[in-house]
């Protein structure tokens, strides 16, 4: 189903799938297993098969798929486990090992076979079926949405039948739109083969080959020219009625099945236009080459030609008018000036200043502080920091130590205790004596 | 002439694509079914063109497999003969544009498939000597090396002359001009009879080459090796 919940983050969900390291191995056998499944099935309406059953199933299509093998329930058993494990097929008898298992095909196992065994590809009938269909369909949803009174109502009425029905309907145009996709492909080959055995006498086959595809694609796109226009309109009228009620979830449900329905219009244009590039080339080919050589001996000569080239040389030959020199103005050659500025006398005369030397100045005021007497690091500190800049303070009371402990003698208790300085400063004080005193 | 939407010369000289288309002509172009409007415009001036281009020493010649190209017949208009690679590697892409595979993917290959033919028809050891003919030895992984260099080189020059559309990298698409390289052998006629034809035509030159005529610029690798 194309309609993926809007949650679903292409990023998010690629890295979960890497993460869960997702892969798939089937072997022919184990397609051959599961179409035969699917098949078998279908036609006596089976929900699930028996083990047994399985057994008996796979040992048929080894007889056909590898006639010799040896030990074929034992490759039954390792089949079945295989495609457990990718999820083919599943166990859904919930006896553990108390019987024999029951088993039914996943909705995986399912989509590949039917990509197999399914010939869905579009064709004027099934188109419009399907759009007359889409059609009624839409209309009944906007019929719904007019009278719509609730959020319920929307839910169940409008956005429940946009996402399962309409959007089914449109990835049904879709997946034959693909179908038809890889028909065109079988075509194309299949000129190529037509010509590559008969040559002259394909010509027709491929003509009426070529023609049966133009009128085809050219069918489905003026159908789908013309109902995409309508479905687009009911959608829009839809979203209107969305928009005008507030519903969020109602308005982008609209709005995917719209790209989704512009999707469609868009591959009607796309593939005509391509198929028309192919068409003039392959109408070209059969006029020019195939008709005008229709023994086919013009390659086979050009062959001969080519192989003998190197022997006997030759040369096309074509026109070769140089490109219009233009040529510049004349112009007498100029001598670049010199780079240079007019001479002036850079070097300023030196101006007195007053000097600066923090430490010497810290060494004097703690000197005179100890001359007046203070008898701790903290009252020198007190006195000598405001002579100084504030900027400085807090390297400062380091040097003020410093000054301290070489002119005075220094004595500290064990427990040094913190003694403010200032407003923002605390030291570890020391009691401090002049070096002459007793 | 009754058709033609130009009436004189003058107004098919002053339709907007005659700059453009006569410019291309000039410098050897093959202009196809492929160039859209350009070839409508040659197709409805042709019977007016046609003198006009043979005042400059030149026949607008226009082939039956739908394009036009300009031919030198005098010394009026430079003209260039194409180089030995330039040659092989045309034969090699018409064909492939006589093959039906070609044909399932309309005219568009891999780069690869013109490789793997051209050393499928003459054996790689012909295609290294042919291409580089003054070499006795060669290193067999150089020689890989300076053939592709010089069949991407040939394939860019006779991509500019519309025998071919690079569309990308590793994809390209054959024209009908192609054709050209097939013409000694086209008809039923004995090929050395159909050359000497083309030959007397001016279309074909016999022999070595001999580079480009009245002094146009030519910047061949020739010969070269890639830098290492």
């Amino acid at each position: 189903m194309t309609d993926a919940p809007p949650s679903a983050d292409p990023n998010r969900v690629i890295a979960s799938l890497a993460r869960d390291q997702v892969n798939l191995d089937l072997k022919t056998v184990d397609l051959c297993f599961l179409a035969g499944l699917y098949l078998r099935a279908d036609k006596a309406a089976l929900a699930s098969f028996e083990e047994d059953v399985l057994i008996d199933l796979f040992e048929q299509v080894c007889d056909v798929v590898d006639p010799g093998a040896e030990n074929p329930r034992k490759r039954a058993t390792h089949a079945i486990q295989r495609l457990r494990e990718q999820r083919m097929l599943a166990r859904v008898d919930g006896a553990g090992i108390v019987r024999a298992g029951e088993y039914a095909l996943t909705r995986l196992a399912a989509a590949v076979v039917e990509y197999f065994l399914a010939d869905e590809a579009l064709t004027r009938e099934s188109l419009t079926l399907l759009t007359g269909t889409l059609r009624a369909q839409l209309a009944e949803v906007l019929a719904a949405a007019k009278k719509a009174d609730g959020e319920e109502a929307w839910r169940t009425k409008v956005v429940g039948p946009l996402r399962v029905t309409v959007a089914d309907l449109v990835a049904g145009i879709e997946r034959r739109q693909r179908g038809l996709d890889a028909q065109q492909e079988e075509v194309q080959a299949e000129i190529a083969k037509l010509l590559s055995a008969d040559w002259f006498s394909a010509v027709d086959r491929c003509q009426s080959l070529l023609d049966a595809t133009t009128s085809t694609l050219r069918e489905l796109n003026e159908i789908l020219l013309r109902d995409t226009h309508h479905f687009v309109a009911l959608l829009q009228e839809i979203q209107a009625l969305a928009t005008a009620t507030e519903n969020t979830d109602a308005e982008a449900t609209v709005q995917r099945v719209i790209e989704h329905v512009d999707r469609i219009a868009a591959w009607g244009g796309a593939r005509q236009r391509a198929w028309s590039e192919y068409y003039q080339y392959v109408h070209r080919y059969l006029r020019d080459v195939v008709r005008l050589d229709p023994d086919r001996a013009l390659s086979q000569r050009l062959r001969d030609q080519l192989a003998g080239w190197p022997r006997r040389p030759f040369h096309l030959v074509t026109a070769h008018a140089p490109s219009i020199r233009l040529l510049r103005a004349l112009e007498a050659r100029v001598e670049r000036p010199p780079v240079a500025r007019p001479r002036a006398e850079r070097e300023a005369d030196p101006e007195w200043v007053d000097p600066e030397n923090v430490l010497a100045d810290i060494d004097a005021l703690v000197a005179r502080a100890l001359d007046e007497g203070k008898t701790t690091l903290a009252a020198v500190s007190e006195q000598v920091l405001p002579e100084l800049p504030e900027t400085i303070h807090y390297a400062a009371t380091g040097r003020i130590a410093h000054a301290v402990a070489q002119a005075a003698r220094v004595r500290s208790e064990r427990e040094r205790p913190w003694a403010p300085v200032g407003e923002r400063l605390e030291v570890e004080d020391w009691s401090v004596a002049r070096r002459d005193a007793p | 002439m009754t058709d033609s939407t130009f009436h004189t010369l003058e107004a098919a000289l002053a339709d907007d694509h005659f700059p453009e288309v006569d410019l291309m002509l000039r410098r050897g172009r093959h202009i196809g079914r492929d160039d859209g409007t350009a070839y409508d415009y040659l197709v409805d001036a042709q019977s007016l063109l046609e003198p006009f281009y043979r005042r400059f020493g030149c026949e607008l010649v226009q082939q039956s497999d739908g394009y036009f190209y300009l031919l030198p017949s005098g010394d009026r208009l430079g003209r260039r003969q194409l180089s030995a690679c330039e040659m092989l590697v045309g034969q090699t892409l018409a064909l492939l544009y006589l093959d039906p595979a070609t044909l399932q993917h309309g005219g568009v290959l891999p780069r690869e498939a013109l490789l793997q033919r051209l050393s499928g028809l003459l054996g790689t050891d012909a295609l290294v000597r042919t291409l580089s003919p003054r070499k006795r030895k060669y290193d067999e992984r150089i020689a890989a090396e300076t053939v592709r260099t010089q069949v991407g080189e040939a394939l860019r020059r006779l991509s500019e002359l519309g025998f071919v559309d690079v569309l990308d990298e590793a994809r390209l698409r054959l024209r009908p001009a192609l054709m050209r390289f097939a013409e000694p052998v086209r008809g039923l006629s004995d090929p050395n009879v159909a050359l000497e034809r083309l030959v007397a035509r001016g279309e074909v030159l016999l022999g070595e080459q001999n580079g480009d005529e009245n002094g146009a610029d030519d910047d061949a690798t020739e010969g070269e090796e890639p830098a290492p």
